[in-house]
């Protein structure tokens, strides 16, 4: 079955490896752990509270979105490897499933105008990929026979590195 | 860190504290929560959120349905830390409801 395969997927072309890589059920009971992971790797690499907090938050949400369209409306099962590290002037976490694939650029964001409706008048879905995509400097994604990649690039400050 | 969620009604308010991560997993508690406050005609939702240390977009998604379900419910979010009134600005929340340090007084309802 898709989703099945565990830890033992390829890199997706031209994914730097990185360290430190764990393997958690594609659940939302893996939502919090992911960000504890996330967090120590973030504040180790150097990150200010705020920076880590954005991460969290991006991977956090891009994460929810594996679990319930990539797995569960799809209707697989599957783990979710996440690894973090440091490439060139960036720290970077990379999150690798194999459920259905869910491009966060493929997914309508709300416009600005959407912003300011009222709240009654909103539409309930998008704000969390609007969230993912700008809490990081650079959300990448790449989906292939290997499974699905999506890379949060944080850029390093000088006195970070 | 799990969510303790609180809740009360008195009169026309509801009070939720809410205390941890909302996330997506622990969302729809904190929803269901919700949906019981509602089944009360409430003029303000008052969301005690000062020991909310994380908020997913599942928590926005919160606030949305409680306007949709009652359009004229004023909601306060009392004391927010700074990332989640980072979050409430970036998505338009922040001018839709009312943040602010305290609880509302009577008076906010009128």
């Amino acid at each position: 079955m898709p989703g099945s395969d565990g830890p033992s997927l390829a890199v997706a072309p031209q994914a730097p490896c990185l360290m430190n890589e764990i393997t958690l059920p594609g659940t939302l009971d893996s939502l919090e752990p992911i960000r504890d992971y996330v967090a120590q790797n973030a504040a180790q690499a150097g990150l200010d509270k705020s920076a880590v907090y954005k991460l969290c938050l991006a991977v956090d949400e891009i994460a929810t979105n594996i679990v319930m369209h990539g797995y569960e409306e799809a209707g697989l099962s599957g783990d979710i490897v996440i690894a973090a590290g440091k490439v060139d002037n960036s720290f970077q976490i990379h999150l690798r499933d194999h459920g259905r694939a869910y491009d966060p650029d493929a997914h309508e964001q709300p416009a600005d105008t959407d912003l300011d409706l009222p709240l009654e008048d909103r539409r309930i879905g998008g704000l969390g990929i609007l969230l993912a995509k700008d809490s990081v400097d650079d959300l990448q994604y790449a989906s292939g026979p290997d499974g699905n990649v999506h890379r949060f690039v944080v850029n390093l400050r000088q006195d970070s590195q | 860190m799990p969510l303790d969620i609180k809740s009360s009604v008195e009169g026309t308010t509801g009070r939720l504290k809410l205390a941890g991560e909302l996330d997506g997993a622990s969302a729809p508690a904190v929803r269901t929560e919700v949906e019981k406050m509602l089944t009360n005609k409430l003029d303000r939702l008052v969301l005690l959120v000062e020991e909310l240390s994380f908020m997913a977009s599942a928590g926005l998604r919160i606030i949305i349905f409680a306007k949709q379900r009652q359009p004229q419910l004023k909601i306060y979010v009392v004391k927010p830390q700074e990332p989640i009134v980072e979050t409430l600005k970036k998505t338009g929340f922040y001018d839709a409801v009312y943040v602010q340090d305290s609880e509302p007084g009577e008076a906010a309802a009128q």
